[in-house]
């Protein structure tokens, strides 16, 4: 009898992928990646909560009453109140711009809108003390018509604004580039006016994504400290924002308020995170 | 209502999409723009609604003798179908159809009653009774082009621009809704232009047959005269036929 060339599998196991790894190399990699993970990012945050009850719950609700606490926090609340809206207007102008129009600079534009990645926050503060501080570039016409924008409110805004501006116009853009305008066309020709356009049918096909986009722009004007530091002049009970108000705290040595303020800001990061995942299925699902 | 262009051209960078273009579309004309891919046929069907506008210059549109040429698409309202049908695809069947007369200004806008009506007949003509709280996601792609054609002339548009309809469609489907559109057009009169790049589709369907080709018409005709009397090389090999 001729030898005959078994085709048939020997046994009977499931069939691996051509990219799947093997077991050892698997929990390898992912014990790695979750010890990782662990260590960085969920250890400091359950220290930060079991410093802020390290008294009890009456040493964290003691926290939150100072004055200068709730100043700080009514300060942040306004910045962000602010800086949101403004900044979801820009980015989408900008994702607009930048989607459906091909121009000269258009990657320039794009390069730009990146810039406060890759800026470091304090220079962004910086800036705007040489344009705006008493000695800067506008600095005394401001003071001769009694306009403090260094040391005050605007200043404070104005850099968080620079550190924001990326985040919904990043998320917009690739997103209105891939839908393309189709859509919008039909409804021009249907005799819908721009506004009519966009309320009807950009918004709602883009609502996730820029939902996405402002939840990150409200997490980091929260929490921005760096360009904020520059500009703010930490004086207590008008320029401090949250986290300048923290690190005042932390460096007199007032660990249970300054851990128990900090945990407020912990929080808001975790409910960005679930936020920020419930619209990334939405805008999976969409 | 008929169209009258006159010495269209439009450049995109360095390439020349449309060449000095002169064509005139009768009312109630059903006119077929067939070309290679690439031949401007598209190009034109655009900046006859607006979606595209002529490189500024000499040329115009008039659409029955009143200038356009600067108008913006939503002030043309010619009704437009597109080859991948756009439907809005967060609304259902019905808001999609009903759309073009619900962003009508307040004093032309029919009451709600009407729309519905308007609607409910719309979907009736295009056999898709029932499926108006449906998504487009859950329709096939002949039905939701049959959605796209109801939409467009929900808003009776003097003028229906059909860019390659058909043209996602499998085989039998194709000549179903054919038939259909050549219908349609018989009951209502309504001035059609369609491109296509298929000559078979321009032949049954089409009343005349634009030929295009780089950005220049080649010849105009009914069926039977491009058929018999070709112009130029081109237009004989493209059809297919020989030239006497």
């Amino acid at each position: 009898m001729p030898a005959i060339i078994d085709l048939a599998p020997t046994h009977t196991a499931r069939p691996r992928k051509a990219t799947s790894d093997s077991l050892p190399a698997r929990i390898l990699i992912i014990g790695t990646a979750v010890g990782f993970m662990g260590l960085m990012f969920v250890l400091p945050l359950i220290i930060i909560f079991q410093e802020a009850f390290r008294k009890g719950w009456e040493g964290f609700a003691e926290a939150f009453d100072d004055r200068a606490t709730t100043h700080a926090i009514w300060l942040t609340l306004k910045v962000a109140a602010i800086t949101v809206p403004l900044n979801t207007l820009f980015g989408l102008a900008a994702a607009w711009c930048l989607s459906r129009f091909r121009f000269r600079g258009r990657r320039l534009l794009s390069s730009l809108i990146e810039l406060p990645l890759w800026v470091s926050p304090v220079i962004a503060g910086m800036v705007y003390v040489l344009l705006f501080g008493a000695q800067g570039l506008f600095g005394p016409s401001l003071k001769e018509h009694g306009i403090k924008i260094i040391f005050a409110l605007p200043g404070i805004v104005l850099s968080t604004i620079f550190v924001t501006f990326t985040f919904v116009a990043r998320v917009l853009a690739p997103q209105m580039e891939a839908q393309g305008q189709a859509e919008e066309e039909a409804a021009m020709t249907l005799g819908a006016n721009g506004w009519q356009m966009f309320w009807r049918v950009t918004l709602p096909k883009i609502k996730w994504g820029l939902l996405y986009g402002i939840i990150l722009c409200n997490a980091r004007s929260m929490g921005e400290f760096g360009a904020v530091s520059v500009v703010s002049g930490h004086i207590r009970n008008k320029t401090n924002t949250v986290p300048l108000h923290i690190e005042v705290l932390y460096n007199e040595y007032q660990f249970v308020p300054a851990f128990a303020v900090a945990s407020v800001l912990a929080l808001l990061a975790l409910v960005t995170l679930i936020l920020k995942t419930l619209t990334t299925t939405q805008r999976g699902a969409a | 209502m008929s169209i009258h262009i006159h010495n269209i051209s439009k450049t995109f960078g360095s390439f020349h999409a449309l060449k000095n273009v002169d064509l005139e579309v009768n009312t109630g004309e059903l006119v077929a723009l067939l070309g290679p891919s690439g031949s401007g046929k598209t190009t034109l069907l655009r900046i006859i609604a607006g979606l595209e506008f002529a490189d500024p210059g000499e040329g115009s549109i008039q659409f029955h003798g009143k200038e356009v040429t600067n108008h913006s698409a939503y002030e043309r309202k010619a009704g437009f179908v597109f080859q991948n049908y756009a439907l809005f695809n967060h609304m259902t069947v019905a808001e999609n159809i009903a759309f073009g007369l619900k962003v009508m200004p307040r004093a032309t806008r029919p009451e709600r009653e009407d729309i519905d009506k308007t609607v409910a007949e719309l979907l009736r003509r295009i056999a898709l009774e029932g499926y108006g709280d449906r998504y487009p996601s859950q329709l096939s792609g002949g039905q939701k082009q049959r959605v796209a054609l109801a939409r467009a002339l929900a808003v009776e548009p003097q003028v229906l621009l059909l860019d390659e309809p058909f043209g996602a469609l499998d085989a039998k489907v194709r000549k179903t809704l054919r038939k259909w559109l050549r219908q349609f057009h018989d009951e209502t009169k309504v001035t059609t232009l369609f491109v296509t790049h298929d000559q078979d589709e321009a032949f049954e369907l089409a009343d005349r047959v634009v030929v295009l080709h780089e950005g220049d018409i080649q010849q105009v005709g009914s069926p039977q005269q491009l058929r018999e009397n070709p112009k130029n090389e081109f237009v004989a090999d493209f059809l297919d036929c020989v030239m006497i």
